[in-house]
């Protein structure tokens, strides 16, 4: 039960992992595409600038490409294998996954700075990568204060490394110059395509930005839902604690009236008993009295002994209404003197035998072995007028069985009273059974099953 | 959680390896491997003279230092390409610059150096300099020093210069009775001579015996103390009074000759009285076996150029220079080298022997061995005083090299023949050509 529980909580947890990993994989996407496109562009700007090199020391022009230059050539072949060496790092870097901010913070510096190397690779004619630095910090950073700080130096790198900015500070060869080497109209087409892809990867950081805009939104709608829903299961929550409560009070009202019942019975049964027969008994004195006054002496014994053993019962009742017994102590030693109490004042024959433990119930389950054993003990005397009764108490598959059995007068028609009635509500409660013979003597079965682990 | 940090690691691992091979790309050089044996210095000449002169000694010079050099230092060994041609020196070194493997010691033209140096390509010699207390800048002759200064810094050490000296027909002279001018001469003389000899000698009413051929405004300009440009080559200085008589003399020179064309094939053929030239042009005049025939009809002699109103008997210098690679992996060896190269005497007094040029060094040139070598190769008659030499050497102008001079003093040749040709006012023409000449330096700055 409990494991299907969790089964199911865990399941639902992992419906709604599935939904936000769906959207906020949009924006992952996006970024791989800009490494791509931004390995690509270096590639071919790189690419481009050592043909252009090669092709002026073919066609023997290195000297007029010089003097045009602000600062040496780097060699070649180096060009693009350093430009990607470099860009390798920087993607490694941006794959790097932490969540302190200031471990954030040393990355995207080094970042900055190899961004500024491949940008020195490539004369800065395309400084892009800075937009993948820029993306990173916006997704990665937590802090507000640190991701704005962060963002506005990355920002404003991006910005100074502006070409037409630099060349005044620094000497640097504009990537047109390499590109001398190509015919006019091919060199058009060739910055042409440069300007296409960065453009392509600016677009592509609007819509990385759109879109994690969109899944932080969404996480927020989420988070209002899922507090709304907080809500209404909080109101829910009070609504049946206030049912609840009326319900106990409900319920302490029945068990007043359920108790007042019980007393009215036990008046009813004891005095009214023993009342009756003294009130009969008086009334043939009354007759008896002038013809036969011996008898009249017997009748009197006779009532007096009514009246006595209804003094006997009403000091039982008195007791049977208090059940502190069980609070006092547990429920074995309980029984056991309740047993020796009876004995005494009633002088009964009890043999008890008890297979099973009787330790560690509940209390509901307590009380009503209890008040079964008690009550049967009180029947048997009352009503069967027992001299013996036996009493056996036994668990099998946690279910407990209480057996009574007594040697009194029994009976063909059974009556239910108020003590059976009662009886059988209590056990109705627990899930308990009860069955009853009046044929030999008086046998009584009652089956409880028994609720472990909750308080064991 | 923990693959991730595991993956971090990698890929901080990672990071370090791609900036570690990145950077032992950057530094990596063809040719110079970090195993080898012994240490290989490279260095770029060409084969044939700078003063455009065969004279069958290519290497000797070179090979002489790197036999000293080599002896000195034991494990270093010096190695050239051969077989490259002046006129495409210049081409190759920087075709090896582009591709990363241009010599760790070079010459350097003159007309190079400023490209050179603006894009970071030479070596800043400063603190070799200082380091080397051996070295002293005043054995060289100042202005072939200046020559290897850029921006108030050493980038390079003189290798031969030349002077630029006037050549004189005597014999015209003597025909006409004029004395040959003495070491400082004037335009006035220079005019006077001029005027004196140009004359139709024929008779056939157009002249054909002239003063001189090849004096160019910029001669002019330097005699009259003229610096046509400021320091950082954003600023020209056409305006002034002495750039105003240079291009009035100028003016007075070529109406001498009345519209006739005159070519240095006049002066070879013994009717122009004076011809400016290098001294390297001088020297080979003799030595080729076809000169002698040429130039066996008139006796000549070299004296310095005439002083404007304004300035002193000086001209340009050409100067071929030597410059060590900005990337070289071998700086102090690379030094030792051209110290030797340029600054030794026993390779310097060689420069005599196996090339037209002069040495950079005073006590050179000044030698008493030297006189005798040059007399030696030029015959008997050697008309040339070596102090003579020595001064113009000492006196000569350093032009101040930048980035595109030589475009703007294009600008400026076509705006002197331009105010000549016209007839309007000089002045007015000076400044207005003067302000689109600085149009033009700060455009080409701005590229």
């Amino acid at each position: 039960m409990e494991e299907n529980c969790n089964k199911e909580i865990d399941m639902g947890k992992n419906q709604i992992q599935e939904g936000r990993v769906e959207e906020t994989r949009v924006p992952g996407i996006i970024f791989a595409w800009m490494l791509n496109l931004n390995l690509l562009i270096i590639l071919y700007i790189t690419g481009i600038m050592a043909a252009g090199l090669w092709g002026h020391v073919h066609e023997n022009t290195a000297l007029v490409f010089l003097q045009q230059v602000n600062a040496v050539t780097i060699v070649p072949w180096k060009i693009p294998v350093m430009a990607v060496l470099l860009y390798g790092s920087l993607a490694l870097l941006l794959g790097i996954r932490t969540e302190k901010n200031a471990s954030i913070y040393g990355k995207t510096c080094v970042e900055i700075m190899i961004t500024i190397a491949i940008g020195y690779i490539l004369n800065f004619s395309y400084i892009g990568m800075v937009l993948l630095i820029l993306a990173d910090v916006i997704r990665r950073m937590t802090k507000v204060r640190w991701k704005y700080a962060a963002i506005g130096i990355v920002c404003g790198v991006y910005l100074l490394m502006d070409y037409n900015l630099l060349t005044g500070r620094f000497p640097i060869t504009p990537l047109d110059t390499y590109l001398l080497y190509y015919r006019n109209d091919v060199r058009s087409i060739m910055l042409g395509i440069r300007n296409v892809l960065s453009s392509l990867n600016i677009l592509l950081f609007i819509i990385y930005t759109i879109q994690l805009m969109r899944v932080q939104m969404s996480e927020k709608e989420r988070i209002l839902i899922l507090n709304d829903k907080l809500n209404q299961a909080n109101e829910e929550l009070q609504a049946a604690n206030r049912q609840m409560e009326e319900y106990a009070r409900e319920s302490i009202k029945n068990a007043e009236t359920q108790e007042r019942n019980r007393l009215a019975r036990e008046i009813h049964d004891t005095l009214g008993h023993s009342l009756t027969g003294i009130i009969t008994g008086l009334d043939a004195c009354v007759t008896l009295m002038d013809v036969a006054p011996d008898a009249v002496k017997t009748q009197l014994k006779d009532i007096a002994d009514v009246a006595r053993k209804g003094m006997t019962d009403v000091r039982r009742s008195v007791k049977a209404l208090r059940p502190d017994a069980l609070e006092k102590m547990e429920l074995e030693k309980a029984l056991i003197q309740m047993m020796e109490e009876t004995k005494k004042t009633s002088k009964v024959e009890i043999e008890y035998c008890c297979t099973a433990e009787l330790s560690h119930y509940n209390k509901d389950e307590e009380e009503i072995i209890y008040r079964i054993v008690q009550e049967s003990i009180t029947n048997a005397i009352r009503h069967g007028k027992a001299t013996k009764i036996m009493i056996a108490i036994s668990m099998e598959y946690n279910i407990m069985y209480i057996w009574i059995k007594d040697n009194g007068v029994g009976c063909t028609h059974i009556e239910k009273g108020f003590g059976l009635h009662h009886m059988e509500e209590r056990l109705a409660m627990l899930h308990g059974s009860l069955n009853y013979y009046g044929d030999d003597g008086f046998v009584l079965e009652a089956s409880i099953p028994i609720r472990w682990g909750e308080e064991r | 959680m923990d693959w991730i940090k595991k993956r971090n690691s990698w890929f901080v691992i990672g990071v370090f390896l791609l900036i570690l091979t990145t950077l032992v790309i950057a530094d990596t050089r063809p040719g110079n491997h970090p195993f080898q044996k012994d240490t290989v210095i490279t260095v770029g000449v060409f084969s044939d003279s700078y003063w455009e002169v065969q004279n069958g000694y290519s290497y000797r010079i070179l090979e002489d230092a790197i036999e000293i050099f080599e002896k000195e230092h034991e494990g270093v060994r010096v190695e050239y390409v051969s077989g490259l041609l002046k006129e495409n020196y210049s081409e190759w070194l920087a075709e090896q610059m582009v591709l990363g493997k241009a010599p760790d010691v070079f010459l350097v033209f003159g007309e190079h150096f400023s490209d050179f140096t603006e894009i970071g390509a030479l070596k800043d010699l400063e603190s070799f300099m200082e380091k080397d207390t051996l070295f002293s800048a005043d054995r060289f002759y100042t202005s072939a020093f200046q020559c290897g200064q850029y921006g108030g810094k050493q980038y390079a050490l003189p290798y031969e210069c030349a002077p630029k000296l006037m050549f004189v027909n005597k014999t015209i002279l003597d025909e006409e009775g004029i004395a040959l001018p003495g070491e400082e001469w004037t335009w006035d003389d220079f005019y006077g001579i001029c005027s004196k000899v140009t004359k139709d000698k024929d008779g056939n009413g157009v002249p054909d015996q002239f003063g001189v051929v090849g004096y160019t405004w910029a001669d002019a300009f330097d005699a009259n103390g003229v610096e046509l440009f400021n320091a950082q080559g954003t600023e020209c200085r056409l305006t002034g009074e002495a750039v105003r008589e240079a291009i009035l003399f100028m003016e007075e020179l070529e109406g001498l000759h009345d519209g006739y064309h005159v070519t240095s094939k006049d002066f070879d053929l013994g009717k122009v009285a004076f011809q400016p030239m290098l001294f390297s042009e001088y020297r080979a005049y003799k030595p080729y076996p076809l000169s002698i025939k040429k130039y066996s009809g008139f006796e000549w002699e070299c004296i310095p150029m005439p002083s404007g109103s304004r300035g002193d008997n000086v001209a340009e210098l050409d100067t071929l220079l030597l410059a060590m690679n900005e990337d070289t992996k071998q700086p102090e060896y690379a030094w030792e080298l051209m110290k030797l190269l340029s600054g030794d005497e026993r390779i310097q007094s060689e420069v005599f022997t196996y090339s037209e040029g002069v040495s950079v060094l005073r006590d050179v040139t000044e030698s008493d061995e030297t006189l005798q070598l040059l007399i030696e190769s030029s015959g008997d008659n050697m008309g040339l005083n070596l102090r003579v030499l020595s001064d113009a050497v000492e006196g000569a102008v350093v032009s101040r090299g930048f980035r595109g001079r030589e475009e703007a003093e294009a600008e400026v040749d076509r705006a002197v023949r331009d105010i000549m040709e016209g007839s309007s006012n000089i002045s007015m023409e000076q400044i207005i050509w003067n302000r689109e000449i600085d149009h033009f330096l700060k455009d080409h700055n701005r590229r």
